[in-house]
């Protein structure tokens, strides 16, 4: 059987080089019976359209972003509230919490995760150096999303709304001067042309989640359903490796390119720990018990 | 006949009013693009623009897919329509508007399906928008079914009266190039 | 060998639909139908609905229509007069006289329309005749024409681009820099050969000129100003990054109304006239690119363009040597399609030999418009040849033998290219160091 698997980011993209030795994996340990095919740079299906993609069966397997779902359901925004964990280890801790709901979820959506990567955690990019959220105010910084946008207006910054593939020339020129995000992006665009300063707040940690179609996975002998998990163990062990390597890689590249980086000073840290938390209640609000069941016990395990 | 003349005259209301809605959507992605720069110069937020564009641009291109096709803007390569004799231009005419008519009545066929998945599974829209997205695909579906139809209208008027409606426009058809 | 029949498969599907007159959009599809059908087992009309929304839908794409509109808008202007009587004054003392105002009016047209025809009936409504009158040799008035024309597709706006960028995901203002310095490359070129074959050529005897003095030349030229403030607010726009070029081009339809309002050529049926005809004009490059987005999705299935791409990396050739293969193939296959068409039907096998081959994509974009502006002006389908037969009533061929020195121009331009890659990239490289 041949499966193909849309992936949305570049092929040297290390979420997709860890997708391509999962898929080898695969091929060889279920001996060609299951042969995985991967299609990276979106080259069948656009990020945003390979969940339904899966779900209605058109591919077996792909890779998605959950986060962008939100709308959807909050609860695949789980791993984006806003500064409620700050490091690769309390992430790991609250997705572990929240991996039994998000599967349930899946489920009702003829899903079936089969292992998840973390990306870099999101940074604070500025053309100057902030010490406190005071500082922040009516600076011009980059929304792309709800979320983004209320943290925009929590920290009185002003929201402006910028593309991913503007996102060099929105700074060049002015039209933002701040935005959320890896350091992988502004190491991608160059943003030391026209940005300064690079704060690692850990913000949050997005995931990608490869999934399966539930139907497929249940017509797949139990033998294969095995090499399958135990492959994609060992895929989200590489991958979360390779993204805290990149992350270092990244922070090098961007002192290389002429930006301050560092970790936030305490008062910003403190400062935006509150914003966090206002998110976070918001986020719960939406959630409902379930967003409240994983936030309650990920502090309960603090 | 009067009723064959009605039906000519409601289908060519249908293609008429089609296009001017398209027209509309046209009209529409010119504001919202507008209205966005201008939400940017004052330091306001018009959350969704980008995505409300997208979907006027999908709206105005499938409810004028019939509109075009009665000009001629549709590009086909005619050096063959153009080489045979009548008799086989008919032919060949029925070949084309049948392979037309088939595809795009296949693609209504799927296109329901399509949107009523969106509804049945609640899918919104991944941007700051959140519009139910059944909405903006059930109108890229009406504009389909007016193009199937127009298509279908072709067809039958090649094979009963020997020539299809089109009114060719070489230079409405080449102001694309 | 499984590649090979499916090759096989999707040209012999490919080349029916098209060449028995299938609309390209449709033929597409068709296409992508059977070779899903038949290569995959995956459901093809969920596949074909879920691809083709999300390619019908797409934000970017949303220039397309702006720009057309444009186009559309001043086509139905006084600007086409207004342009020779400010251009042709300062064209009159040059070797080649006014054969220059076909080149420099197309040039200045090209950067407020997408398109070559448009720029092509814009221009040409007014200089025909003009030129005609005046005794230029007809051959030259005509060919010159053709191929300046087609100058619509690489100075910015472009809806070759457009969709290029659309299709391979990169960004359409850098694109539209990347075709500035080019393009005047090109318009250089074509002016160097007005003037050598005006002092070579023996049957060049037009009236002259009465002569101006400068300061008529300059009130002459004051016509000229709203088409350079157009020109100044639609590319200095994206320049500054004020504006995406999606915006830019909401400029350019507003810039156009006002400019036809002041003419007084803004009526209600001009108006409804350039929006129904823009409308029908954007739904048929939409049909197409809804078509090749489901092909090229299917060939993605198949895995036909990696096997392609792989194959060709096999060969090792040089750079230079893949280029003169894509140069040729898509010389052919301009002589029998239109360019979006060319350009959307191949980006999906093209896209990643090129990638491999450690081609830069803007630059190669470029490349593609220059191919796709000789496609032009190459016989049997040749929009400009199209339009220009309309245009004058002369025989298909007639036009076609005026433009091959223009043809040939091209081929040079592509090894200039080649050569100095710069003068495609520098711009759009050193774009954000600009002010703001
Ligand atoms: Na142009
Ligand atoms: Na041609």
């Amino acid at each position: 059987d041949k499966w193909d698997m849309p992936m949305a980011y570049s092929g040297s993209n290390f979420h997709s080089v860890t997708g391509a030795e999962f898929a080898k994996c695969v091929t060889t340990g279920t001996g060609g019976d299951i042969e995985i095919v991967t299609h990276p740079s979106g080259s069948l299906f656009p990020g945003a359209q390979i969940k339904r993609a899966i779900q209605t069966g058109q591919v077996q397997i792909g890779e998605r972003l959950l986060s962008g779902h939100q709308n959807e359901d909050p609860l695949f925004g789980v791993d984006s509230i806003p500064f409620l964990v700050s490091s690769f280890d309390e992430h790991a801790k609250l997705f572990e919490i929240a991996k039994p709901h998000l599967e349930e979820l899946l489920a009702t959506q003829n899903l079936t995760m089969v292992y998840s990567v973390p990306w870099p955690p999101q940074g604070l990019y500025f053309n100057k150096e902030v010490n406190s959220v005071a500082d922040m105010e009516g600076v011009k910084f980059r929304s792309y999303n709800n979320a983004t946008s209320r943290l925009a207006e929590l920290t009185g910054m002003l929201p402006v709304t910028v593309e991913a593939a503007e996102i060099s020339q929105a700074f060049a020129t002015g039209v933002a001067e701040s935005m959320v995000s890896s350091g992988a992006t502004g190491y991608d665009r160059k943003v030391w042309e026209s940005l300064s300063h690079f704060y690692e707040v850990d913000a949050w940690l997005p995931r990608n989640y490869i999934m399966v179609n539930s139907d497929v996975w249940n017509g797949t002998s139990e033998a294969n359903q095995n090499v399958i998990k135990a492959c994609g163990e060992i895929a989200e062990y590489a991958g979360t490796w390779r993204a805290k390597e990149y992350t270092g890689f990244t922070m090098a590249g961007l002192s290389a390119g002429g930006m301050e980086v560092g970790r936030a000073g305490d008062q910003l840290m403190g400062d935006l720990k509150a914003i966090g938390e206002t998110m976070t209640a918001e986020w719960l609000e939406a959630a409902g018990a379930t967003g409240q069941a994983i936030v309650d016990a990920y502090n309960a395990a603090e | 006949m009067t009723f064959l003349r009605l039906m000519r005259r409601g289908l060519d209301g249908l293609y008429l009013l089609s296009g001017i809605l398209a027209s509309l959507c046209l009209i529409a992605i010119l504001s919202l693009i507008v209205i966005q720069m201008l939400a940017r110069w004052t330091g306001e937020v018009f959350p969704g623009a980008p995505d409300y564009a997208g979907y006027a641009m999908a709206a105005a291109s499938f409810l004028a897919f019939a509109n075009a096709l009665n000009r001629g803007s549709h590009i086909r390569v005619s050096i063959l329509l153009n080489a045979v004799p009548d008799s086989v231009r008919r032919w060949l005419e029925i070949w084309c508007f049948g392979m037309g008519t088939a595809i795009m009545w296949y693609f209504v066929w799927y296109g329901q399906r399509f949107v009523y998945w969106s509804w049945k599974f609640n899918d919104v829209s991944q941007g700051q928008d959140k519009t139910p997205l059944w909405i903006p695909q059930g109108v890229m579906l009406f504009g389909a079914v007016v193009f199937a139809i127009a298509l279908t209208d072709h067809l039958v008027h090649v094979i009963f009266k020997g020539d299809h409606r089109i009114q060719r426009d070489l230079a409405d058809q080449s102001m694309g190039e | 060998m499984e590649n090979l029949s499916i090759i096989i498969l999707f040209l012999f599907v490919l080349f029916t639909l098209l060449g028995t007159g299938v609309w390209v959009g449709l033929a597409l599809m068709g296409v992508a139908w059977v070779g899903m059908e038949l290569f995959t087992t995956r459901p093809v009309g969920d596949v074909m609905l879920t691809t083709i929304w999300s390619a019908s839908s797409s934000w970017t794409l949303t220039a397309l229509p702006l720009f057309i509109w444009m186009g559309e808008i001043l086509f139905r202007t006084r600007l086409s007069e207004d342009m020779f009587k400010g251009l042709s004054p300062w064209m009159a003392r040059l070797p080649g006289g006014l054969v220059h105002t076909n080149i420099v009016g197309c040039t200045v047209f090209a950067a407020v329309s997408g398109s070559s025809a448009a720029t092509l009936t814009t221009v040409g409504k007014m200089s025909i005749p003009e030129l005609r009158k005046r005794n230029y040799p007809e051959k030259m008035i005509i060919g010159t024409l053709a191929g300046a024309a087609t100058l619509g597709l690489m100075i910015p706006p472009s809806l070759t681009l457009i969709v290029y960028g659309v299709t391979i995901n990169e960004s359409i203002t850098k694109l539209f820099f990347a075709g500035i310095v080019p393009g005047l490359v090109l318009a250089t070129m074509f002016m160097g050969y007005v003037a050598i074959y005006s002092k070579l050529s023996k049957d060049w005897h037009p009236d002259a000129e009465p002569s101006m003095t400068l300061s008529e030349k300059l009130a002459n030229s004051r016509f000229l100003i709203p088409v350079m403030l157009l020109i100044t607010v639609v590319i200095g726009s994206m320049y500054l990054g004020y504006a995406t070029a999606t915006e830019a081009a909401a400029f350019g339809v507003i810039g156009s109304l006002l400019l036809a309002a002041t003419q007084g050529s803004l009526t209600w049926p001009t108006f409804s006239e350039s929006l129904m005809g823009a409308t029908r004009t954007s739904a048929m490059i939409a049909l197409i690119l809804a078509g090749a987005a489901f092909l090229s999705l299917s060939m993605g299935f198949t895995g036909l363009p990696r096997g392609l791409a792989d194959l060709i990396a096999g060969w090792e050739l040089t750079r230079f040597e893949l280029l003169m293969v894509l140069l040729v193939f898509y010389v052919i296959l301009g002589c029998f399609l239109d360019g979006i068409s060319s350009v959307v039907l191949t980006m999906a096998v093209v896209e990643p030999m090129v990638r491999e081959a450690g081609i830069d994509l803007i630059w190669f974009g470029i490349f593609i418009v220059v191919v796709v502006e000789m496609a032009q002006i190459t016989p049997p389908i040749g929009f400009n040849l199209f339009v220009l037969q309309g245009m004058t009533n002369h025989e298909m061929s007639y036009i076609a033998r005026a433009a091959i020195p223009m043809f040939l121009i091209m081929v040079l331009m592509v090894f200039v290219l080649i050569l100095v890659p710069d003068i495609a990239t520098w711009l759009p490289e050193n774009m954000r160091s600009g002010p703001g």
